[in-house]
């Protein structure tokens, strides 16, 4: 397989992506109403089932890596677990009880809850109620001002990092009684009952928050804005957390992931995944981008030689493609595969319709990087 | 369709308004602490201008700037030190004063160049202009979006 390997799905954004646990299946979202599930062993993909339930664009998808079970959220304020019976998905719907749109759902670690965020500011915390043999929920509400944007889970499948369009990263406790046992005292507190705040940051330069990123060990949490930049917060048991933010030239990110504890890879609209370092946990920086496609761009881009073309052969050049990989914002970073500590590939789902996979290997990458440093 | 016209955050006891986000970017100082800061600062950036130290007075200018709401007064007398500041500046000169500044000065300059666009009556857009394509050029888009997102505006 080459590197970066792209596949281009469909002319509409992908709004949500994810694959299942072992990568031979990925679920997207063209911009619609309808989930395709694609087959993704050979290298030609083609899709093998649509699920059809939901009549709003569906926001948020996620593959369970282990009992194989999609959760897909949508703007129509409902989200479905779907089973596969007899190689028939089947949908189960959960009581969101919520009155805006779903905006982005995700398991678990354990896969045994999912939350989902809403434009009803509010977490949806569901859970499988044996007693009624469905899907339940329970709110986190306070202190949310605004839309939620994205959720994270903790490692420890307890704590749920949430960024919202109030300008504000959380960190909640999502502990259900019968579901959970009691977690082991984190950096995050010890007494954990459901809805506790464990921790709330700000980028004082303002922007909804668009992505939230627990670390791989969940000690540090890491978040992006619409400011442009990306904050990592280090909390503390005195309640005066440090946060650290790296200011960036380009254009807002999106989606961050973690590759591993040293190392952040962040997308947006600049449309190239790019890469954060720090060497000793405290001075955090943008070391470049990861997209290494240089499409030769001709030299010759002033206003008269375009004009002297023109006139000579009579056409303008009409070349429009970006240099990079993705033609337009990308939407979504999400591990390929590796370990959550050490990621050794990841994809990106974008607005031009394009899935992309990336390895990722950080020793490489450093040496690249640095030599392309000025 | 009439119900579309319906405001219905009007119904939420628990909407979050404009005025609430303003209010978490003040400072806690009192207005008249504000206005003595900024006409203080007026009179050091005027006498660093005298002595002809065009870049100390650049520096200064962008220092603690006001923010908050019900500044106006004390946001326009700041506006106008930045860009007499500004003024003060030749064209060949400007790359070198925009590198000598660090990020956080950077954004904050690009915050006055948009306060300063927004009243062309007042200020001479074609050198704010200048000054905006090349501060693009080291802080790029970056800075103008944080311009749009960040809360602490200067005007």
């Amino acid at each position: 397989m080459s590197s970066p390997d792209v596949h281009e799905l469909t002319l509409s954004p992908i709004t949500a992506h994810s694959f299942n646990g072992d990568r031979t299946k990925l679920a997207v979202c063209p911009n619609d109403t309808n989930v395709h599930i694609y087959n993704t062993s050979s290298n030609n993909w083609s899709i093998e089932a649509t699920l059809k339930d939901h009549d709003k664009v569906v926001t948020g998808i996620d593959f369970a890596p282990n009992s194989n079970r999609i959760v897909t959220c949508s703007q129509d304020r409902n989200a479905y677990v779907w089973t596969q019976e007899n190689g028939v998905w089947k949908p189960a719907l959960v009581l969101l009880r919520i009155n805006r749109a779903a905006t982005y759902v995700r398991w678990s670690p354990n896969e045994d809850k999912f939350a989902v965020a809403s434009g009803a500011r509010a977490i949806s915390v569901c859970y499988f109620d044996e007693d009624n043999d469905w899907w339940g929920s329970k709110h986190i509400k306070k202190p949310i001002r605004s839309t939620v944007l994205s959720v994270d889970w903790h490692p420890n499948n307890v704590l749920l990092a949430s960024g919202s369009a109030d300008m504000k990263a959380r960190v909640f406790s999502a502990f259900i009684k019968g579901v959970d046992k009691k977690p082991a005292p984190t950096v995050w507190g010890d007494k954990l009952p459901f809805n506790t705040l464990c921790g709330e940051f700000q980028s004082n330069r303002g922007g909804w928050v668009h992505s939230v990123a627990f670390s791989p060990s969940g000690d540090v949490l890491a978040f992006a804005g619409h400011d442009s930049s990306i904050n990592i917060a280090y909390p503390s048991a005195d309640g005066n957390p440090t946060v650290v933010t790296v200011v960036t030239p380009s254009l807002p990110y999106l989606s961050l992931i973690w590759a591993n504890d040293r190392q952040i890879v962040a997308a947006g609209h600049d449309c190239a995944p790019v890469l954060f370092e720090t060497s000793d946990n405290q001075d955090w920086h943008l070391t470049g981008s990861l997209d290494e496609n240089k499409k030769k761009t001709s030299i010759s881009t002033s206003v008269l030689s375009r004009f002297k073309t023109m006139d000579s052969r009579g056409s303008s050049d009409n070349d429009t493609d970006l240099n990079t990989i993705h033609q337009n914002t990308i939407l979504q970073v999400r591990p390929y595969s590796g370990s959550p500590d050490q990621v050794a590939q990841f994809s990106t789902a974008g607005v031009d319709g394009k899935i992309v996979i990336w390895d990722f290997d950080p020793s490489r990458v450093a040496k690249d990087l640095s030599s392309l440093r000025v | 369709m009439a119900f579309r016209r319906i405001d219905i955050d009007q119904y939420d006891e628990d909407i979050y308004t404009e005025e609430e986000i303003l209010a978490d970017a003040e400072s806690g100082r009192s207005i008249d602490e504000i206005n003595s800061v900024v006409d203080a600062r007026a009179t050091d950036v005027r006498n660093l201008l005298t002595r002809g130290n065009n870049s100390d007075a650049l520096t200064k200018s962008l220092e603690d700037p006001p923010y908050g709401r019900n500044l106006e007064s004390a946001k326009a007398k700041n506006i106008k030190t930045v860009v007499d500041v500004l003024n003060q500046f030749r064209a060949n000169d400007i790359p070198t004063a925009i590198k000598g500044l660090n990020l956080d000065q950077q954004d904050v300059l690009m915050k006055y160049l948009y306060a300063a666009l927004s009243k062309p009556e007042q200020f001479n857009s074609g050198m704010i202009l200048n000054w905006h394509e090349k501060l693009t050029e080291v802080a790029g888009p970056g800075s103008i979006v944080r311009v749009m997102t960040d809360k602490r505006t200067v005007f």
